[in-house]
C-alpha cells in the first residue's frame, strides 16, 4: 500500500470517529433515561396488555383516574365522578391536550371504550359483558351504563387509555376485520400513538427500542428533572446488561435478570437493586379433572411436599411464600389464611385420606413447566424428588409457551400440574379470584386447574358485583378461605421484581413505594434524571 | 451449458425446492398441539374475539386450505400477519433481514479475508512455528462456538478496554441514514453520512468477529491442505525448475488452484453463519432475523415460521447459485450443470 493511500485512509478514519463524536456529543445534551424491556411492545391501547406495553402506554396516554397507594384511585383525567347503582358518570378536566394540540373531550372517552370493547384484545376482557353502553352527556361528561354491578370498575378505570379519536379516524385502512372501521387504526398504532401522555413517540425501532420525547403541552405534574427523552429498549442478554450499567449506558434494567447478575450489579458504584413487591404471584396449578389431582387429599398432599424454605432460599431468592391466591398487599388479600409448608408426614396422612392411597405404584403425576425457565428447571427436580420420597411418581416436562397454552386448552390434556405465573387485571383480590376459579375462564393458561363449581362461580360474581368496598373485601376473605382449603394450586411464592438502577443520578420514587397496577411504576415524569451526578 | 442457462435452470430448480420447503415447514408448524390465536390475543381475550381471529387467518380451515390461501397471498407480496408483532411478516422481514444480512456479509468477509490470508501463510511456511500457531488456533476456533467468542469479546472490549459498543447497530443520537437497503454500513455510505458509518462499523465489529472466527478456522484448514497437497503436484516442480520467484508461484498457480474446495464450502459456511447469528444477536442486542425466527418459532408464529423459512431458502439458493458460478470461474475445467467435467 503506498504511503498516500494510508495518509488518505487514515485521515478519512479520523474524520469519520471525530464527526461520530461530535454528533453523540451534541446528542447528549438532552437528558436521557434508558430502560430496559422484554419485547414486543404494543403501544395500541386495545392490543397490548404485558409488562412493556402497560410501561410504555403509562407514558403516551392518559387516564380517567391513577391508581393511589394502598388501593383506590385518583382523579386524573376525571376531575370527579358520581356513582349509581348501574352507572358511573364522569366529569372530565378541561384544557388537557392531546399530542396534536387537539383537546381531549368526553367524544375520545366514549371512542377509547367502543374501540376497546369491539376489538376485544388488550385489557378489553376487564370491560366486555360489564358495560352496556358509553354515553356523551355534554363535551366534558360521559357516562358508562354497567350491563351488571361491577364493584372494581372504577380502579379498573386505571387502565383504559384515552385515544384521540380523529387522530386514530384519520389513520384508519380499509382493509380489515371490523366492518366501516377496517383495522380500526391497529396498523397506525403499532408504531404511532394518539395519546395525550407526559411523553410522545419520536422513534419506533421494531424488536429494538421506542424512543419517547417530553411532550411540553402536558396538563399533569411533571417532576422538575424528568428525563427529556426516554428510551424503552429490547433488554440483550445478561452479559451485556451487567456491562451497559457498567458503562452507564442504560438506567434501569429489566425485572427478569438472574439473581448473580443482580449480585454483581449491587457491588458497582452508583447502581442500587430496586426491589418491589409485583402484585403477582407464581402458582403451580392442579388439573382438577385428572386423576390424580382430582382428588382434594392427593392435592393437599402434593401442596405438603413442596420445601417452601428451600423455594424462597435458593430458587426465587428474594421472595414471600405466598399465603393463598392473592398476593401480600394486594387490596382484598385476607390476612391470617392457612399456609401449606413442607411435612412429608402431613402429605402421607392426606394420601391415606385419598381415593388413591392403594394404588400409589400405579398413579403418576405430570409436571408441565415452560422449558427454559432455570428456576422452574430447579423446582421441578428439587419437587420431583420429594414427591419420591412418600412413593408419587412424578413425571417432568418442560413446553414452549405456546404448547403450554394449547395444552391448558384442552380438558383431556396429559397434564397434573402446570407451573405459571400470574399478574392481577386490575389492583384488587377479585382480579385473581376471577381469572383463577370462575368457570368461564377454563382453557385459558390461568385456569389450567378446569374449576367448575357454580358455588364457586356465585360467589366471586357477588364478591365483584358489590359495591360497598368493605363489604367486598369481606367476601373475597371467604373466597380465600375456600380456595385454599379446597388446594385447587399451590401458591408458591409472591415475586419481588428486581430491578438495578443508577441511584447516583436517576431519583426513581415509585420504588420506594410502589403501585400494583401494571406499568405505574415506569411513569417516567416522576422519575428524575440528573446527569451532573453522573459518576 | 452456457453461464445464464446454468442460472435459469437452477433458478427454476429452486423454485421446486421453495416450494417444496414451505410446504414442509407449513405442515408441520400446523400439526404441532398450538393455538396461536389464544397465543396471540392474550388468555382473556374472550372466545368470540379469538375466533374472529381464527377465521381472519383461516386458522378452522383444513391444512391443505391453509396453504392454498397462504401460497395465494405469498403470489400477491403478501406473507401473512406475524402473531408475535401483528404485522405484515414481509415488513417484519424487510426490517430484520438487512441487519442480519449485514451481520452474515461482513462475517463472511472477516472469514473469508482471513481464512484463506492464515490458510496460504500456513501452507506456505508449513511445519514451521506460524503454521503451528494457525494450525492450533484453527482447532480453538472450529470447537468454540461463536457466542462464547461473542461473551469473550464483550467483556474484552466493552467491560475491560471500553473500546467498542455493546449493543444494537447504531448509538443512541447518531442519525440513522435513510433507508435504502436496510443495512446501515451500505446506506450511510450512499448518502455520504460518514458519521453513521463509522459508528456503524464500530457496532458491527465485534458480532461479526465472533461469527466469523469458527469460518475462519475452518477456511485457513481447508486452504492449507488444499495448497499442501497441489504444492507436490507436477506442474509446480516445473514452474520452480523455470526459476519462477517462489512468491509469484504461490500468488499465481498454488493459490487460484488451491481455492476451489474453500469456496465450495463457503456457502455452507454462510448458512452456518445465519445459524449462529442468534446467539450472537442475543448477546448484542442485534436486532436480526435469527432473533426473529427463534421467537417465532416459541410462540408458533405460523405465518412467521413459514415467512421466515420461505426467505431464508431464498438466501441460501442464491448463495450456493454464486459460490457455483465462482468455482467455474476459478477452474475452467468445470463445466457447469454438470454435463462432464472432463
Amino acid at each position: 500500500m503506498s504511503s498516500k493511500v494510508r495518509i488518505l485512509l487514515v485521515t478519512l478514519m479520523a474524520c469519520g470517529l471525530a464527526i461520530s463524536a461530535i454528533s453523540i456529543g451534541a446528542a447528549q445534551e438532552k437528558s436521557l433515561l434508558r430502560v430496559g424491556f422484554s419485547w414486543p411492545t404494543f403501544i395500541d391501547p386495545a392490543v397490548g396488555s404485558d409488562y412493556s406495553s402497560a410501561a410504555t402506554m403509562v407514558n403516551l396516554y392518559d387516564t380517567l383516574v391513577y391508581p393511589a397507594h394502598g388501593g383506590g384511585v385518583i382523579p386524573h383525567v376525571a376531575k370527579s365522578w358520581v356513582t349509581e347503582p348501574l352507572a358511573v358518570t364522569f366529569e372530565l378536566k378541561e384544557g388537557v391536550k392531546f399530542h396534536d394540540g387537539s383537546e381531549l373531550t368526553a367524544e375520545d372517552v366514549k371512542f377509547s371504550m367502543d374501540r376497546l370493547l369491539e376489538i376485544g384484545e388488550g385489557t378489553a376482557y376487564l370491560f366486555m359483558g360489564k358495560i352496556e353502553s358509553t354515553e356523551v352527556l355534554d363535551k366534558y361528561k360521559v357516562r358508562f351504563n354497567l350491563a351488571t354491578p361491577f364493584g372494581p370498575f372504577i380502579p379498573a378505570l386505571a387502565r383504559l387509555h384515552i385515544l384521540n379519536k380523529d387522530v386514530v379516524m384519520a389513520n384508519l385502512k380499509k382493509e380489515g376485520p371490523y366492518g366501516d372501521y377496517g383495522d380500526y387504526g391497529k396498523e397506525y398504532l403499532l408504531t404511532h400513538d394518539a395519546g395525550s401522555g407526559a411523553y410522545m413517540v419520536k422513534e419506533f425501532a421494531f424488536e429494538e427500542s421506542i424512543l419517547m420525547e417530553r411532550f411540553p403541552d402536558y396538563f399533569g405534574h411533571v417532576a422538575g428533572n424528568a428525563p427529556d427523552e426516554v428510551l424503552f429498549m429490547q433488554s440483550p442478554d445478561t452479559v451485556t446488561v451487567k456491562t451497559m450499567m457498567s458503562r452507564r449506558e442504560l438506567e434501569m434494567t429489566d425485572p427478569w435478570q438472574p439473581e448473580e447478575a443482580y449480585v454483581a450489579m449491587d457491588a458497582m458504584e452508583g447502581v442500587e437493586i430496586a426491589r418491589m413487591l409485583a402484585g403477582e404471584l407464581e402458582y403451580l396449578m392442579f388439573h382438577t379433572r385428572r386423576p390424580p389431582t382430582d382428588d382434594v387429599h392427593f392435592r393437599r398432599a402434593l401442596s405438603y411436599l413442596l420445601n417452601y424454605d428451600e423455594v424462597t432460599a435458593t430458587i426465587f431468592p428474594g421472595t414471600l411464600q405466598s399465603v393463598g391466591p392473592i398476593p401480600h398487599g394486594l387490596p382484598g388479600f385476607k390476612e391470617g389464611l392457612f399456609q401449606y409448608n413442607y411435612d412429608p408426614d402431613k402429605a402421607r396422612e392426606e394420601l391415606q385420606r385419598s381415593k388413591y392411597s392403594n394404588q400409589l405404584d400405579e398413579v403418576s403425576v405430570t409436571l408441565v413447566m415452560k422449558a427454559g425457565d432455570a428456576a422452574g428447571e430447579k423446582l421441578s427436580l428439587m419437587y420431583q424428588a420429594a414427591c419420591a420420597e412418600v412413593g408419587i411418581n412424578m413425571e417432568l416436562v418442560n413446553v414452549t409457551w405456546g404448547q403450554m397454552v394449547a395444552l391448558a386448552g384442552n380438558i383431556d390434556s396429559d397434564y397434573n400440574i402446570i407451573g405459571v405465573g400470574v399478574a392481577p387485571d386490575y389492583a384488587e383480590a377479585g382480579s385473581f379470584l376471577q381469572s383463577k376459579y370462575h368457570s368461564n375462564t377454563v382453557g385459558t393458561w390461568m385456569q389450567p386447574e378446569w374449576v367448575q363449581e357454580p358455588l364457586i362461580d356465585f360467589l366471586i360474581e357477588d364478591a365483584v358485583g358489590t359495591m360497598d368496598k368493605d363489604e367486598r373485601f369481606k367476601k373475597y376473605g371467604l373466597l380465600q378461605e375456600l380456595v385454599v382449603n379446597l388446594a385447587y394450586s399451590i401458591f408458591l411464592v409472591d415475586p419481588v421484581m428486581q430491578y438495578a438502577y443508577q441511584a447516583a443520578y436517576v431519583i426513581w420514587p415509585q420504588q420506594a413505594n410502589p403501585l400494583f397496577v401494571m406499568g405505574f411504576n415506569h411513569d417516567c415524569r416522576f422519575i428524575e434524571v440528573l446527569p451532573e451526578k453522573k459518576p | 451449458m452456457a453461464l445464464p442457462a446454468y442460472v435459469v435452470r437452477r433458478l427454476v430448480y429452486s423454485l421446486f425446492i421453495l416450494l417444496g420447503l414451505t410446504m414442509f415447514v407449513f405442515v408441520i408448524s400446523r400439526v404441532m398441539p398450538n393455538d396461536p390465536a389464544r397465543v396471540a390475543l392474550g388468555p382473556q381475550a374472550p372466545e368470540k374475539v379469538v375466533q374472529r381471529y381464527r377465521e381472519w387467518m383461516h386458522l378452522n380451515e383444513p391444512i391443505p386450505a391453509q396453504y392454498y390461501y397462504w401460497l395465494k397471498n405469498v403470489l400477491s407480496g403478501n406473507l401473512g400477519e406475524s402473531i408475535y408483532t401483528r404485522r405484515n411478516v414481509l415488513l417484519d422481514i424487510q426490517d430484520f433481514l438487512p441487519a442480519t444480512m449485514e451481520l452474515a456479509l461482513f462475517s463472511a468477509l472477516i472469514m473469508t479475508l482471513f481464512g484463506i490470508l492464515l490458510g496460504a501463510l500456513s501452507a506456505r511456511y508449513a511445519n514451521t512455528w506460524v503454521d503451528n500457531l494457525v494450525r492450533m488456533g484453527s482447532y480453538a476456533g472450529v470447537v468454540t462456538p461463536a457466542f462464547i467468542f461473542g461473551i469473550f469479546f464483550l467483556l474484552l472490549f466493552g467491560y475491560v478496554l471500553r473500546i467498542l459498543p455493546t449493543m444494537g447497530r447504531l448509538s443512541a443520537g447518531v442519525t440513522d441514514p435513510p433507508v435504502i437497503t436496510g443495512m446501515i454500513t451500505t446506506d450511510s455510505l450512499i448518502t455520504g453520512n460518514f458519521a453513521a458509518f463509522f459508528d456503524a462499523l464500530k457496532h458491527l465489529l465485534m458480532p461479526a468477529t465472533a461469527m466469523a472466527l469458527g469460518g475462519v478456522a475452518q477456511e485457513a484448514r481447508i486452504t492449507r491442505s488444499s495448497m499442501s497437497d497441489n504444492m507436490l503436484k507436477d506442474y509446480i516442480a516445473v514452474a520452480r525448475a523455470q526459476g519462477i520467484p517462489e512468491r509469484a508461484i504461490t500468488l499465481k498457480y498454488l493459490l487460484k488452484p488451491s481455492l476451489i474446495p474453500t469456496v465450495s464450502i463457503l456457502g455452507l459456511d454462510f448458512a452456518a453463519l445465519i445459524r449462529n447469528a442468534f446467539l450472537v444477536e442475543i448477546v448484542f442486542g442485534w436486532p436480526g432475523l435469527s432473533r426473529y425466527a427463534i421467537k417465532a418459532m416459541t410462540l408458533t408464529d405460523l405465518n412467521a415460521i413459514t415467512g421466515v423459512v420461505l426467505v431464508l431458502g431464498v438466501v441460501f439458493t442464491t448463495v450456493n447459485i454464486i459460490v457455483d458460478v465462482v468455482v467455474a470461474y476459478l477452474d475452467p475445467r468445470i463445466r457447469l450443470g454438470g454435463a462432464g467435467n472432463e
